[in-house]
C-alpha cells in the first residue's frame, strides 16, 4: 500500500487526515516538534501511522522523514500541513521583526520546497500528489496577518508553479477553511472560536482531492465535499 | 465442448469500456492491471442463474455442489451435503455482513433517469458510487462525466458526485444529502437490492440476504453463505464443525475486465484471528465461505505467520504471485471469465485444479452467479 507523509500531524486537521488514510490502509509518516503529543497521536492512529519527531526547517528531519515513507510503501503522497503563525500576538507590519520574518517563511515556504523537492523522485515513479495547505490569509489583506499571510501567498505561487513544471504530479494548494484548531485559537487570543468547524469538517474534500481525478488547482476545502449527514 | 482456452467473445460495449479502463489505469501506476487468470472458459447463457432457487419451489440449499480437492477428479454433490466434506478439525470462517438496498433511482438535472448503485463507504462521509443508466432487462454502465453534478434522489435527498475515484473508469466519489432521515432510513425507504441483468426481475432485500448476515453493508450479497440453510447450519453443527465470523462489506462487483478491486471495509475479531491460528496449528483446515472471507482473512495476516485482530479498509488482491497464507479451502459460487476472482481461486486450489473444476462446471452445467451452484475447493488429500 502507498505510504504518505503529513507534516504537523499530532494534532487538528494533519492529524484526522491521517486517521482517514491510514483507515484506507495507507502507511502514514506523521511528525511534530514534540515528542510526547505525537507518540500520542501515532499510538492512537494505530499500527499504519509513524511518528518521526522533528523540526520541518531541519534538514535532517526531511530526510527522515523521506527515508521513513520510501521504507514503508511506494510513496504517493506529501502534504504540507505544518505551519507557523510567528510571533503572537501576530504583529503588524510596522513592527514585524524581520528576523521572525526570515523564521515564518523558513517554516512555511522553505520547508515545504526542500520536502518536495526531496520527495520528488519517489512522487515522480509513483504519479504522486504534493497537497500544500495555504490559507484565505494568503490571499485576502486581514490587518496582522502580514508575516503569515504573505508565507502561505509564497506557498500558493510555488504550488501554481510546481504545478506547471510537473504535469504528471497532482499538485493541489487548499484553503481548509477557518477551523477550530490551536493554531487558530493563537491567532484569536482570548476570543471564543466556538463557532468555527471542527478540522474534521476540513477532511472529506482533502481526503476527495487525494482519492479523486482532480486538475492541479487551488482548492477551498469545504467546497470540494461537504458532509452534512 | 472444449472451454480451455477458448476465446471469450466479447461484446462491443465491454471491449471499449476496458480499453477505457486502461486508460485511466495508466495515468496511475500505483494501480496497476491485473494480470489475466490463466483459467479460460466460456459461460454459455443458459447458465446463467436468473433466478432464486426458491423461484422453482426448491429451497435456497437446493443447489448443487461442486468438490475439488487438488487435482482429483472433481465430486459432484448437492450442497445439502456440505458437512460430508468437511470435518470437526476444520474452522468455516462465514462473512456476517448483510445486503443493503443499495440501488437508488437518480435523475439527473437535465431530468434524464439514472440508477445510484452505493459501493463503499469510505471515512469522512465520503461514498463510492457508481452510476448507471436504466435499460429494457436492468441497467447499463453510464459512462458520461457526472463530475461535480448533484443528481436528485427520492425523498428530497440528493448526491454530489465529486469526481471520478482515480484508477477507475465507473466508480465516483460522491457525498449524500439526506435531508431529515439518515442514509439507511433513505435506503429502506426508497432503496432496492441492486440487480444485473441476467436477473430479468426485483426480488425483495430478503432474497438477497444470508444466515449469517447481521451487520449491513455490502452493496452486494456475500453470495457464498446464500444456500446456508438452517438444516444446513444444524449438520454441520452435529458434526462439530465450528463457525467463527468476520465482516466485509462488499463493494459493487460489476467491474469489467481486469479491471482492478478498490477497497472494502472488513473486521477480524480477536477471538476469529485466534480460532484460525489454533486451527492451523492443530493441523486443521480453515475454509472461507466466499471470496470476500479471503480477501478478509488474508487482509489480518501478519509477516509472524499469524492471523491478527483488525479493521479497516483493505486493498488487499489475492493473486497466485502473492499467494494464500492463512486460508486452505474456499466455498464459492461460480466466477465469471476474466473476474479477478479467479485469480483469488488459482492462488488457492492452483491453475491445473482450477481448470479441472470449471470444466467440469460448464460440461454439467453447473448455474453461475448469485443464485447458482457452489464449489468447494479443498486442498489435495495428504498422502
Amino acid at each position: 500500500m502507498a505510504s504518505a507523509i503529513i507534516t504537523g500531524g499530532s494534532e487538528g486537521l494533519g492529524r484526522e487526515l491521517a486517521a482517514s488514510l491510514s483507515q484506507l490502509g495507507w502507511q502514514v509518516i506523521i511528525d511534530a516538534r514534540h515528542a510526547e503529543g505525537l507518540d500520542r497521536a501515532a499510538v492512537d492512529l494505530g499500527d499504519h501511522v509513524l511518528g518521526v519527531v522533528g523540526d520541518v526547517t531541519d534538514a535532517s528531519h526531511r530526510r527522515a522523514l523521506v527515508e521513513a515513507a520510501v521504507a514503508r510503501g511506494p510513496l504517493e503522497l506529501v502534504v504540507n500541513n505544518a505551519s507557523t503563525l510567528g510571533p503572537l500576538p501576530m504583529p503588524t507590519l510596522d513592527a514585524y521583526g524581520l528576523d521572525d520574518w526570515r523564521q515564518v517563511f523558513e517554516v512555511n515556504v522553505v520547508a515545504p520546497l526542500a520536502l518536495t523537492q526531496l520527495a520528488l523522485p519517489a512522487l515522480e515513479a509513483n504519479r504522486g500528489t504534493v497537497v500544500n495547505i495555504t490559507s484565505d490569509a494568503g490571499v485576502e489583506g486581514y490587518e496582522g496577518w502580514g508575516g503569515y499571510g504573505s508565507s502561505k501567498a509564497a506557498l500558493e505561487q510555488l504550488s501554481r508553479v510546481l504545478a506547471a513544471e510537473h504535469p504528471d504530479l497532482s499538485v493541489f494548494w487548499v484553503d481548509p477553511g477557518d477551523m477550530r484548531t490551536q493554531m487558530h485559537q493563537d491567532a484569536f487570543p482570548g476570543e471564543d472560536i466556538s463557532d468555527r468547524s471542527p478540522a474534521a469538517d476540513s477532511v472529506p474534500g482533502l481526503l476527495a482531492l487525494i482519492l479523486g481525478e482532480y486538475p492541479s488547482g487551488r482548492y477551498q476545502a469545504r467546497c470540494v465535499a461537504e458532509v452534512t449527514s | 465442448m472444449s472451454v480451455l482456452n477458448a476465446t471469450s467473445p466479447e461484446p462491443r460495449s465491454l471491449r471499449a469500456s476496458a480499453l477505457a479502463a486502461n486508460q485511466h489505469l495508466a495515468a496511475h501506476p500505483s494501480l496497476p492491471k491485473l494480470p489475466a487468470s490463466s483459467v479460460h472458459f466460456d459461460l454459455p447463457p443458459a447458465l446463467e442463474a436468473s433466478e432464486p432457487p426458491e423461484a422453482r419451489g426448491a429451497g435456497r440449499d437446493d443447489v448443487r455442489l461442486l468438490v475439488s480437492a487438488g487435482t482429483e477428479a472433481p465430486v459432484h454433490a448437492r450442497f445439502t451435503d456440505v458437512a460430508d466434506f468437511l470435518g470437526p478439525e476444520d474452522l468455516l470462517v462465514v462473512n456476517t455482513s448483510a445486503t443493503m438496498a443499495a440501488a437508488l433511482d437518480a435523475t439527473e438535472p437535465s431530468g434524464r433517469p439514472l440508477e445510484v448503485h452505493l459501493s463503499t463507504r469510505l471515512p469522512s462521509g465520503l461514498w463510492l458510487v457508481e452510476v448507471r443508466e436504466p435499460d429494457e432487462r436492468a441497467t447499463r454502465p453510464d459512462f458520461s462525466d457526472h463530475t461535480d453534478v448533484t443528481l436528485g434522489l427520492r425523498g428530497g435527498a440528493t448526491v454530489r458526485i465529486l469526481a471520478r475515484y482515480r484508477g477507475s473508469h465507473r466508480l465516483w466519489l460522491a457525498v449524500f444529502d439526506t435531508g431529515a432521515l439518515t442514509l439507511d432510513e433513505l435506503l429502506a425507504r426508497f432503496g432496492r437490492p441492486i440487480r444485473y441483468g441476467h436477473v430479468p426481475r426485483d426480488w425483495p432485500l430478503s432474497a438477497y440476504q444470508t444466515v449469517f448476515g447481521t451487520i449491513p453493508g455490502s452493496a452486494e450479497m456475500p453470495s457464498a453463505s446464500r444456500p446456508f440453510t438452517p438444516e444446513v447450519v444444524a449438520r454441520l453443527a452435529a458434526k462439530g464443525i465450528e463457525r467463527a465470523p468476520i465482516v466485509l462489506h462488499t463493494g459493487v462487483s460489476s467491474l469489467e475486465g481486469s479491471e482492478r478491486p478498490y477497497p472494502e471495509w472488513f473486521e477480524v475479531p480477536a477471538h476469529t484471528a485466534g480460532r484460525i491460528n489454533q486451527v492451523r496449528a492443530a493441523g486443521g483446515r480453515v475454509v472461507a465461505i466466499g471470496t470476500t472471507v479471503v480477501r478478509a482473512v488474508e487482509s489480518s495476516w501478519r509477516p509472524d505467520g499469524l492471523a491478527h485482530a483488525r479493521s479497516g479498509w483493505t486493498d488487499l488482491v489475492v493473486t497466485p504471485d502473492r499467494g494464500v497464507n492463512l486460508i486452505d479451502g474456499l466455498l464459492s459460487g461460480w466466477h465469471e471469465p476474466e473476474a479477478s476472482h479467479l485469480l483469488m481461486l488459482e492462488a488457492i486450489a492452483g491453475s491445473a485444479a482450477l481448470s479441472l473444476a470449471y470444466d467440469a462446471a460448464v460440461a454439467h452445467k453447473y448455474l453461475w452467479h448469485e443464485f447458482g451452484d457452489t464449489h468447494l475447493i479443498l486442498p489435495a488429500p495428504r498422502g
